[in-house]
């Protein structure tokens, strides 16, 4: 299930993930592309203007004593590139780059948005599709640290990456080339400097990649503790264990406070560094502009061009050692999703087969099941489980708690393979098997109800948008839910609030069931549904249940032996193992059956039930 | 609060807008670790004051290459001075990271340990505005914009400094110029305050639909089990994708917005130049203005214009904290965001102190009256009305009634777990002000209808830092039934529950949240429905154990439930219809009298009876 420690991600994943989720932008990319592209050119022509202006204003003020007004009235000193020309030359470029640059940005954070949101879909859909092994672990405060933290981490990687380090990047080239052209001398020394400041920064980023995990874990963690507390509130605050709550919550703060501290003092080393090089960097220009100007190889305004190139260098080398720092934490956050990626299923998937519909045949073969996580010393689960039951039939399973009833089930829906033998429904392996079909004829209904907050026609289709209005309502009112739904203000567009705060446990026990009506499955598992209920709501319950078994193959996991009435097959589990199974009939006529006795020793000990004599059967 | 005007649901919709100054709430903050704060503010002061001195030195290089101004000392030497100015702020921001980092991140952790601590322990009834992902949310987000905000403060002396410095310069060199430029910067500021209201609503937008993709994801990772089995994983997906989206065009709007500003402040810059070089056309003519001041000007704009930007960005944070803060009180329900910024140690660096439970002295329960009470849902209409009844000490109380009778609700709004709005709690002869901080143990203990358990050891969810030693922990379980189960889990007591309790079974979370109950010592105990994951057998089992053990200390039990184990014992039954109590007696009074609740019983007596025969329970009619 875990994955290998996870090394920082190499740069051909960055690739990978920029072509993966950029690719289908290329419009958008392209626009960003021509943006920048057109705004460097522009802001490399501002250092241009400015030597050409101080040339010109430094030869006015050698001698010629001309204003200004006289200036701009001669034709002839427009077209010469007069003073005032270069000034208006450079509002005009100035002020272009500047519109060019925001849009990028922006341009920049639409593509990010989009392809972020694709990946939290890939995400959201991997981790779906992960066994119940996986999900245990995890609380849901840390998936969505994972899914949504991490992945807005790397919004900027996608976003302002491209913008500021490509654009960075071209517009360091544009200097370069330029300086070169100007002085061969100049160019060298500002290329050698680039050439060394690049190599350092690559040895320098990985530096934080590690700490930086660790940042984001205990971020998780802390969330993670926040959360269930707060879903817990009220057992924390009527049982008086705020106090002791808070005492707990000091570890994960601990955690966060110093692997917060060491991940930005890891991740300052790379930017502190380059800070330190550009000053070497700019000390070798300026040494070299002032050696030249002196000598005369150069003319003033030349040595102030050269100045403002290297403040202009200043520029995407910062923004480039900021964003490198974005690209560590997106590192960070590559190898923590690729981590999530490469958790596979347990479940191996194949182009699998399809199911029929109608009422389903099951069959175990000797099954053989424990968990991956149990202690390797401990007794299956299940232990060589053989049975087979006949389409159309009711089974009702007994059994105490742990004897396996419910991880039987859990097969079914192959929400795990068993370690050995063979689970078939309808003739066909549960591995062998389409999940999705499988999962598609299997219902189930349990005491647990899990409600979303969205509307009361979401809820019960299970956001399928495909079902009508009118199906939802039949079956709404088939369930007994007609009088709730009549006072419900706007109807199936009713928002159902957190925790299914507008609906008791009897109604959204109903809700539940009208969902597996509306799923229609051929095999339905029962999982005690009712034990929450009024006498009342639970007859009606009843009723509701028996109109879902007809014409369906069904699998009652029984707690109270009256639930085993209706059944047409009872099946006792001991230990992982059927020690007993047949009809029921013919079991509660023969005395010497478990499930004779158990309904004997049900009659006789008033007030005794049904675990406490599973218990002494066994 | 009091019994007589608690808050009303809506009331508490009506407290959005009660933030406050964000400012004075964050000057607040600074109580803690003043030295730390203090130190911060100095070492950023070099960092972002420095550069003041690069442009003096910048100038200095010009004027002697040019030979204009009165050079005072040669190219190089200044060349020098450029170089260790530089030095010494690459000290100071090394130094800066580690002071900073310290600071913020003890000082985030320490708003939410406030905000959970407010949430946990403080009196009055909680009711999260949302549900809990949603939260996580505002604890993430808005306590992250807060810490924002505070860099920003941080920041400003250092930023201020130069602005100050560098203009006082500037305008030595020419006043004109200087003015002019001061123009364009301060059209930028007047134009930031016109976009004020809309960053604020765009912001609060975005966060909203970045709560709801939180809650989302949270919700269906909670359903996991649920959305396989159903096989809807795709249309779940794509509900996500819609909410993604919605967030994808709110934080597109507020990107935008943040890049008008910065495109303002950056071209109100390149005016500015445009400025400086119009005029210095002039000036360079007649010789006042030397290639070294072009140069000073120059280096110093764009410092000042992220000056500006800087400003404005302080300007929006100060409202996105304006935001973060309302956002934090409408969590924290009745209480102002001073809760949120008030000083307390973490003791991050000491050895992690022990756990001393102050609870009080409870007195003993003689009598619970409990008179008129009337509560409403989170949506405002009646839940409870006019329910008046008494509990003596020890006695046996079932409240009953059909599904969404008000029987939950009976005994939440008794706790304090939801808000009455109009009745009285008498505990013997004391007027229970505030239910919420009253009952608690060693007064009640409670165990919810649909009980969480924490990631953590069983024997951590049982005890929950209560005193009891051992032999109190072994009775909590004998009690609650769960002996047999520790048994057969493989860590035993020390088995990691896994997220709220999920690699235990239903039954087994209902037991560990009852064993957590008993094991708090209380007066009173209120069981919101035991059934819901117990078997009838194990429910029966509690009950005689219960029972059992009044024996050795007498408890007072209020107990919802429709079950016959728990009804069979009753000193004294509570009927709920209709968010009312229709009938309240002994057992026989009420099937009797109560045409409720003979249909209640009758049913209960039929089904059970259908399996049983007709041996197994008392005929009470």
């Amino acid at each position: 299930m875990t994955p290998d420690r996870t090394s920082p991600p190499s740069t051909t994943r960055y690739g990978a993930m920029l072509r993966r989720y950029l690719a289908p932008q290329w419009r958008a990319a392209t626009a960003l592309a021509l943006l920048l592209l057109t705004s460097i050119g522009l802001q490399l022509l501002v250092p241009q203007i400015l030597r050409r202006f101080i040339d010109t204003a430094s030869a006015g003020a050698r001698g010629d004593a001309v204003t200004a007004a006289a200036l701009v009235a001669d034709p002839v000193w427009w077209a010469t590139g007069g003073l005032i020309g270069l000034a208006l030359a450079f509002l005009a470029v100035a002020l272009a780059t500047q519109v060019l640059s925001a849009g990028a940005t922006y341009v920049g954070a639409a593509v990010g948005w989009t392809a972020t949101n694709f990946l939290r879909q890939d995400l959201a859909r991997h981790c779906l599709a992960l066994d119940l092994g996986f999900h245990k672990s995890r609380t849901a405060g840390e998936m969505i640290e994972r899914i949504d933290g991490d992945v807005t981490a790397l919004s900027d990687f996608f976003s302002q990456f491209s913008v500021r380090v490509i654009g960075g990047l071209l517009l360091l080239l544009g200097i370069l080339t330029v300086l070169w052209i100007e002085n061969v001398f100049i160019g060298l020394a500002l290329t050698l400097f680039t050439v060394v400041e690049i190599a350092v920064l690559a040895r320098t980023r990985e530096v934080a990649v590690h700490a930086t995990q660790l940042e984001r874990e205990a971020n998780a963690k802390l969330f993670g503790f926040i959360e269930e507390r707060l879903a817990g509130i009220e057992d924390v605050r009527a049982n008086g264990g705020g106090a002791h709550a808070m005492h707990r919550f000091l570890r994960p703060v601990r955690t966060f406070f110093f692997d917060t501290r060491r991940a930005w003092v890891r991740r300052s080393i790379v930017w502190l560094s380059t800070y330190g090089l550009f000053v070497l960097g700019s000390l070798v220009t300026l040494g070299t502009s002032i050696h030249l100007v002196t000598i005369g190889a150069i003319t003033v305004g030349t040595g102030y061009m050269v100045f403002q190139y290297l403040l202009m260098l200043q520029a995407p080398i910062e923004q480039i050692t900021q964003q490198m720092q974005q690209l560590q934490r997106a590192g960070a956050s590559i190898g923590r999703v690729d981590e999530l990626f490469a958790t596979r299923s347990t479940l191996a998937t194949v182009a699998g087969r399809a199911l029929p519909s109608g009422p389903l045949e099951v069959r175990f073969e000797g099954v053989r099941f424990g968990y991956a996580d149990a202690d390797p010393e401990a007794a299956p689960i299940l232990d060589g489980v053989d049975f087979r039951l006949a389409p159309g039939r009711v089974l009702g399973l007994l059994g105490r708690t742990g004897s396996g009833k419910t991880t039987l089930t859990r097969l079914l829906f192959r929400f795990y393979d068993p370690s050995e033998g063979v689970v078939s429904i309808a003739g066909v392996a549960t591995v062998d098997a389409e999940l999705g079909a499988l999962r598609a004829c299997v219902g189930m209904v349990t005491q647990d109800v899990q409600l979303f907050q969205a509307s009361v026609r979401q809820n019960l289709s299970f956001f399928d948008g495909t079902l009508d209005d009118a199906r939802l309502l039949e079956v709404l009112e088939d369930v007994g839910l007609g009088d709730w739904f009549a006072a419900l203000p706007d109807g199936l567009d009713t928002h159902i609030r957190a925790g299914g705060g507008n609906l008791s446990a009897g109604e959204a026990q109903l809700l539940a069931l009208a969902r597996v009506f509306l799923k229609d499955p051929g095999l339905v598992i029962l999982d005690e549904p009712s034990s929450r209920l009024d006498p009342v709501t639970e007859r009606h319950l009843e009723r509701c249940v028996e109109r879902l078994l007809h014409g369906r193959t069904a699998i009652i996991i029984a707690h109270r032996l009256e639930t085993v009435e209706r059944a047409d097959e009872v099946m006792v589990l001991e230990r992982g193992r059927v020690v007993e199974h047949g009809g029921r009939a013919r079991l509660a006529a023969d005395p010497s059956s478990r499930y004779a006795r158990l309904r004997a020793a049900g009659r006789g000990l008033a007030g005794r039930g049904l675990d406490t004599n599973l218990k002494e059967l066994a | 609060m009091t019994t007589s005007s608690p808050p009303t649901p809506s009331a508490q919709g009506a407290s959005a807008h009660r933030g406050g100054n964000p400012l004075a709430l964050v000057f607040e903050l600074a109580r803690h670790r003043p030295a730390l704060l203090a130190l911060n503010v100095s070492v950023w002061i070099v960092v972002h004051g420095s550069p003041v001195l690069l442009g003096l030195f910048m100038k200095g290089i010009f004027d002697a290459l040019s030979g204009q101004g009165a050079a005072t000392a040669s190219a190089w030497t200044f060349l020098a001075l450029v170089l260790s100015v530089d030095m010494a702020r690459i000290g100071a921001l090394a130094l800066g990271v580690w002071v900073w980092s310290s600071y913020w991140a003890e000082l985030v952790s320490m708003m939410r340990r406030n905000l959970l601590g407010y949430l946990l322990t403080a009196p009055g009834s909680r009711r999260l505005p949302d549900s809990p992902s949603e939260a996580i949310s505002r604890f993430r987000d808005d306590v992250n914009d807060i810490g924002e905000y505070i860099e920003h403060l941080v920041d400003v002396w250092g930023f201020g400094l130069f602005a100050v410095i560098a203009l006082a310069v500037m305008f030595r060199v020419d006043p004109l110029m200087t003015a002019l430029i001061c123009l364009p910067l301060g059209f930028t500021l007047v134009f930031s305050n016109l976009l004020r209201p809309h960053i604020r609503r765009v912001r609060r937008e975005m966060r909203e639909a970045t709560g709801r993709v939180t809650d989302f994801l949270g919700e269906t990772f909670n359903a996991v089990q649920a959305v396989q089995g159903a096989g809807r994983e795709e249309a779940v997906l794509a509900e996500f994708e819609r909410l993604n989206v919605t967030r994808r065009r709110a934080a597109l709007r507020d990107s935008l917005l943040a890049e008008l500003f910065k495109s303002l402040n950056d071209n109100m810059v390149h005016v500015a130049t445009g400025v400086i070089l119009l005029l210095g056309a002039g000036a360079m003519g007649r010789g006042t203005f030397t290639v070294g001041d072009f140069a000073l000007f120059v280096t110093f704009l764009p410092r000042l214009t992220s000056t500006i930007s800087f400003m404005g960005a302080l300007m929006v944070q100060h409202k996105r904290t304006g935001v973060a803060f309302d956002r934090l009180s409408d969590l924290l329900g009745d209480a102002g965001p001073e809760v949120v910024v008030a000083d307390v140690d973490l003791s991050l660096r000491a050895a992690m102190p022990p756990f001393v439970d102050a609870r009080p002295r409870a007195e003993p329960l003689e009598r619970l009256r409990v008179q008129a009470l009337r509560a409403r849902h989170a949506d405002g209409s009646l839940a409870l009305d006019d329910a008046s009844f008494e509990l003596e000490r020890g006695s046996f109380t079932v409240v009953t009634g059909r599904v969404g009778s008000g029987k939950s609700t009976l005994v939440r709004a008794l706790m304090g777990l939801v808000p009455h709005e109009g009745g009285e709690i008498w505990w013997n002869d004391v007027l229970v002000d505030d239910p919420a901080a009253w009952f608690v143990p060693p007064r009640s203990a409670y165990t919810s209808q649909v009980p969480r358990l924490f990631s953590d050891t069983l024997r951590e969810n049982v005890t929950m830092g209560s005193p009891g030693g051992d032999a109190a922990l072994a009775a909590a379980i004998r009690l609650a039934v769960l002996e047999r189960d520790i048994d057969v889990l493989h860590g035993g007591l020390d088995t990691e529950v896994g997220s709220r309790g999920v690699r235990l079974s239903g039954g087994q979370v209902q037991r560990s949240a009852a064993a957590r109950m008993f094991m708090r010592d209380a007066e009173l105990l209120v069981f919101d429905d035991l059934s819901s994951a117990l078997d009838v057998d194990t429910e029966r089992r509690l009950w005689d154990g219960l029972w059992a053990s009044r024996r050795e200390r007498i408890v007072t039990c209020l107990v919802v439930s429709h079950r016959r184990a728990a009804l069979e014992r009753a000193d004294r039954v509570i009927v709920m219809a209709g968010g009312r109590i229709a009938a309240a007696g002994t057992l026989e009074e009420v099937v009797a009298e109560s045409v409720e609740m003979a249909e209640l019983w009758g049913d209960t007596g039929a089904e059970e009876a259908e399996v049983g025969g007709d041996v197994g329970y008392r005929v009470l009619r």
